[in-house]
């Protein structure tokens, strides 16, 4: 560094052997003062002492020659350090940012969790036809049997009061206008057939083409191309289920129709 | 982290000897400054460590903890239509043995995303953990899995051809499964996944041993 001390190439190797001692100890801050001291001290100009002996002209200039190198390390370790501790708490934040943070950032989602707490509560069991408010419906009361929810894709419309126990288990019912295009449909067949808390039914009714719904969240949107239909699947499929990933979707009413069959009807036909 | 701060070959020792008093409080200080940046930075890699060491949303783990609950899922909803529909005693207690297992270790499965902060679903293709998985993949289904109209199919089927049928499917959807637990267990990393994996593979073989034990008794077609 300070390489515009005078005598300094010769003087060096003694330096070095001397200076290596409290280099661990005493860092940088050491020979700021030091530097000061002897430029207010002496005025001594020829270093013939060798080694031992002090530095003596241009002192100011000396010492901030040899402040500004650890100052330097100093600051970018710091902001390395800062950087490296701010990354990694950014890091654990968003990692960890819980799944209802991430559904509510979907543009267009309804979340029914924050605007009606009493509907999202766990569901009821409750014979017969329901009559739900939101259609389609994304929670309340429920039949006893649920709608088969094995990734499976009715093509004709399914009771409400089946298909929103199925979402209670945490599963994605995606519904669509019967109007629908065939081709979109098959998109969305593609993304729902054989997977597990997926369900798919035309919908009468409704006041867009595809409309998405888990327990306590609806989305609507236009067409099956809409990246926000993946990222509804993924931030809700399961994650929705007031009832845990354990919940089952398998032994369901796997017949269509809008009425809804009731449990001993439902038990009683697949017996011997 | 100071030590390339000190390597300034000027140092000069008579000069500190002057100016000790002055040096002692910077140095304390810098030491001090040290400490506490070196605590910060023990402290973030020690916050940081799990989350990079965990398995993340690309790894076989995730992608196998995620595929395998799809897969044991239908093997759950077969397993159950056994246990209420099938004739052959038997038959009915394999059935719910797969069932009440299988669901177990979606329930384990499940768990280890949840502490690795992943989703429980994910939206990659099918066995796309798998280096050769895609090929493996038949009408977007994963090895041994059966379609929505073979499901169909068992959901109607009664009494002997029921059982027959369920054996042979089941057969098929277990030989599938082995061969997604023999991918694991060479691609993954973290013990208890391997530990896990094992187990699934040494259920489903015992399952399989049985399986074939039984339609070969109730005279049906491997």
């Amino acid at each position: 560094m300070s390489i515009s001390t005078p005598g300094g190439p010769e003087r060096r190797p003694t330096v070095v052997s001397t200076g290596k001692k409290p280099a661990a100890g005493r860092p940088a801050a050491g020979d700021k003062p030091a530097g000061g001291k002897s430029g207010a001290g002496k005025g001594a100009p020829r270093p013939t002492a060798g080694g031992k002996g002090r530095k003596p002209v241009a002192p100011v200039k000396v010492s901030q020659g040899r402040a500004w190198g650890p100052i330097a390390l100093f600051v970018a370790v710091g902001v390395l350090a800062v950087g490296i501790i701010g990354w990694g708490a950014w890091a654990v934040y968003k990692g960890s940012k819980p799944w209802q943070d991430r559904a509510d950032a979907i543009s267009g989602v309804v979340d029914f969790r924050k605007k009606d707490k009493d509907l999202v509560q766990g569901g009821k069991h409750q014979q017969g036809p329901i009559k739900y408010d939101v259609l389609p419906p994304v929670a309340g009361p429920h039949n006893a049997s649920w709608q088969n929810c094995m990734g499976d894709v009715y093509d004709a419309p399914i009771a409400n009061e089946h298909a929103v126990h199925s979402l209670e288990h945490g599963t994605v019912w995606i519904t669509y206008r019967p109007d629908l295009p065939a081709d979109q449909v098959a998109k969305l067949k593609e993304k729902v057939q054989g997977k597990e808390k997926l369900m798919l039914s035309p919908f009468e009714g409704l006041d867009k083409p595809i409309s998405l719904q888990a327990w306590g969240f609806q989305l609507k949107v236009d067409n099956a191309d809409d990246g926000r239909i993946d990222e509804f699947i993924k931030t809700l499929r399961v994650n929705a289920s007031v009832e845990g990933p354990n919940a089952n979707c398998a032994q369901g009413v796997t017949a269509t129709g809008t009425t809804p069959r009731d449990m001993g009807n439902q038990m009683d036909q697949p017996t011997q | 982290m100071t030590a390339p701060v000190t390597t300034d070959p000027e140092l000069d020792e008579t000069a500190a000897d002057d100016g000790r008093p002055a040096a002692r409080r910077y140095g304390l200080l810098a030491v001090a400054l040290a400490v506490v940046v070196g605590l910060l930075l023990g402290y973030a890699g020690g916050l940081l460590t799990p989350t990079l060491t965990r398995p993340g949303e690309g790894s076989p783990e995730a992608g196998f903890a995620r595929d395998m609950t799809t897969h044991h899922a239908q093997a759950v909803e077969m397993g159950l239509m056994a246990f209420q529909q099938g004739e052959d005693p038997e038959v009915r207690q394999i059935g719910g043995d797969i069932a009440t297992g299988q669901q177990g270790e979606i329930g384990t499965m499940q768990t280890w995303l949840r502490s690795w902060k992943l989703d429980p679903t994910g939206d990659q293709a099918p066995m796309a953990w798998m280096p050769d998985g895609a090929r493996s993949v038949k009408n977007g289904l994963m090895p041994g899995m059966a379609t929505p109209e073979e499901m169909a199919k068992l959901r109607s089927a009664k009494g002997r051809e029921f059982d027959l049928l369920f054996l042979q499917m089941m057969i098929k959807h277990h030989i599938g499964g082995v061969h997604m637990l023999d991918a694991v267990l060479k691609q993954g990393h973290d013990d208890d996944v391997l530990a896990v994996a094992q187990v699934m593979k040494n259920t489903q073989q015992t399952d399989l041993t049985n399986l074939v034990a039984a339609q070969k008794r109730l005279g049906g077609q491997p």
